[in-house]
């Protein structure tokens, strides 16, 4: 039974809305509409067919697909579209909770148990927006006398950390958000980020178990910091360029794995570290301190850092892939489009259907090499990803002092190993210039 | 050999920090969002307390914690350095001379040494 309040009185009820009608239509006449013709001024706009664009042009434009096409074209070619959609945060998000999806369904699947199943009609594919939806509707609980405002912002800048990261990662030929001349280092530097949010987190909580996690973690991102930068040396010497885009485009014959395998692994090793993965989960060891530094986070905090931990996992796969697999090297499987068909249309008889001003969109933004590039990429991505989520199901906890041993002793060893062998290379006139090419 | 202007340099990084803040910008709502919208009950003083496996806690939860690795971090310190400015050479070594290899090898070993030390003496447990 609906309960309608008592003084209830239809007139008043439309008399509200035109109200609130005239106050939006007042306020944003004498302030938004101002702030936005003050932002576009500060904008620069796109020219389309000799024609600068105005926002009123714009609007226009919409009825005509010829001419909205190029304003979609101008727009995939600002920054602003990478860092929200493609090779940035949009695209980065996308494989993460494909990540989280896969994760979670093949580990059940090596525990002999069934996995997310309910949610969605197919094999709980729809488990992930479940989750996402409880996550934002639970509630937030600050432990008392914690620093709040340190530890609101932890989980956020946690995510920005992992963003900035995903920003350093070229996707395709040209498509990358900062492509940067030193983006190795760049990578460093932003790899450095995680520890202090990790430990700022942490000590805000005022709690046990979050500390004794976040200086675990500390000291594992720490430690395996050196043997993370000491393994890609080989790498730059090789190729003599810290730029990521040169680098990958450099293995169009053969992927530097062939060459640096030893790289390679330790690589690999340092990053399922960097990435608190197990057998390297001692931060949130959750047999021993409950959850590690994630212990007092709740609802949408906890879901944040998941974000970030998953886009940390697809940026480092991502990294991999472009320093030692090739990037989006690979066989040109797309074939080219039917220009004769963009340009002329579809004859069907009687009726000729055709989209203007595709053509260019087709032959400048997405060619079918990029098409090609991004599934190489993305193919590539995913199968370390998979060999990333692998050892989850498969490998013990191993304890802090074998971690620290093998870190120190046994990695950098194998690092220098792997520089020496790129020395070896280059000197022998295997790799640079003159050699292989 | 081309010299670029220190800002252009500097400028080239600047879609990093958009990203930075991008996702910034993008991830606060969340949380504004989830706390607009979930429940927010003050009802018992307990709850709010720093979980320790349903005990009431006691201590501080900021105190000293004895990790005992304190070599490791020194070593860190030196390392991490060195390590970072090897790739100073490594980048450019395509261009470089071989001889310029000969003091690049006489570095390592003295790093060699010097770590190997560190790591003895972060293995004597009872000095540290």
């Amino acid at each position: 039974m609906s309960v309608i309040a008592p003084d209830f009185k239809f007139s008043k009820f439309i008399q509200s809305l035109i109200s609130d009608v005239v106050w939006f239509v007042l306020i944003f006449s004498l302030i938004g509409f101002p702030i936005i013709m003050m932002v576009l001024f500060f904008i620069p706009m796109p020219v389309i067919d000799g024609e600068l664009l105005t926002p009123f042009l714009a609007f226009t434009y919409l009825a005509d697909p010829s001419r909205t096409l190029p304003v979609v074209q101008a727009f995939m070619e600002t920054d602003m579209f990478r860092i929200m959609a493609f090779p940035g945060f949009g695209f980065a998000a996308l494989l993460a909770a494909g990540t989280i999806f896969v994760e979670r369904k093949m580990l059940a699947k090596l525990q002999l148990r069934v996995g997310p199943f309910y949610c969605g009609k197919f094999e709980g594919i729809l488990q992930l927006m479940g989750d996402g939806l409880k996550l934002i509707s639970k509630e937030i609980i600050i432990p008392a006398k914690a620093d709040k405002p340190i530890f609101w912002a932890a989980p956020v800048l946690f995510v920005a950390s992992a963003a900035a990261f995903v920003a350093l990662i070229p996707v395709a030929p040209g498509w990358v958000v900062a492509d940067v001349d030193m983006g190795l280092l760049a990578v460093f530097a932003v790899i450095g980020f995680f520890p202090i949010v990790t430990i700022l987190s942490a000590w805000s909580a005022n709690s046990k178990f979050p500390f004794i996690g976040g200086i675990r973690a500390l000291f594992q991102m720490v430690s395996f910091e050196i043997p993370l930068i000491l393994s890609l040396l080989g790498v730059v010497m090789v190729t003599g360029t810290l730029n990521l885009s040169e680098i990958a485009a450099s293995q169009s014959s053969f992927p530097w794995i062939l060459f640096l395998p030893v790289g390679a692994i330790v690589f690999f090793i340092t990053m399922l570290a960097e990435l608190e993965r197990i057998p390297f989960d001692l931060p949130e060891a959750e047999s021993e301190i409950v959850a590690g530094w994630l212990t007092e986070l709740s609802g949408m905090m906890y879901g944040l850092v998941q974000l970030g931990t998953y886009l940390k996992l697809y940026a480092f796969a991502a990294l991999f892939v472009v320093l030692f697999l090739g990037g989006w090297n690979g066989p040109q499987i797309v074939p080219q489009f039917p220009m004769e068909i963009v340009t002329n249309g579809l004859e069907l008889g009687p009726v000729t259907a055709k989209i203007g001003g595709l053509e260019p969109i087709l032959t400048q933004v997405i060619t079918p090499e990029m098409i090609n590039g991004v599934l190489m990429f993305v193919l590539k991505t995913v199968g370390v990803i998979f060999f990333i989520l692998l050892p989850r199901g498969v490998f013990p906890r191993i304890r802090v002092d074998m971690l620290l041993n093998l870190g120190w002793h046994k990695l950098i060893g194998l690092a220098f190993v792997n520089i020496f062998i790129a020395l070896a290379l280059v000197y022998a006139g295997v790799l640079g210039p003159g050699g292989l090419q | 050999m081309k010299f670029e202007l220190v800002g252009e340099i500097a400028g080239n990084y600047s879609t990093v920090v958009l990203m930075f803040g991008f996702a910034i910008v993008a991830m606060a709502p969340a949380l504004i969002l989830s706390r607009m919208i979930s429940p927010r009950k003050k009802s018992n003083p307990v709850k709010f307390l720093p979980m320790e496996c349903g005990q009431v806690p006691s201590g501080e939860g900021r105190t000293h914690f004895m990790m005992q690795y304190y070599p490791y971090i020194l070593m860190f310190v030196v390392f991490d350095v060195m390590a970072i400015f090897m790739y100073a050479w490594g980048s450019t070594l395509l261009e470089l001379p071989k001889s310029a290899t000969l003091p690049m090898l006489g570095f390592f070993g003295i790093m060699f040494g010097a770590m190997a030390f560190a790591l003895y003496q972060s293995g004597r447990r009872r000095i540290w």
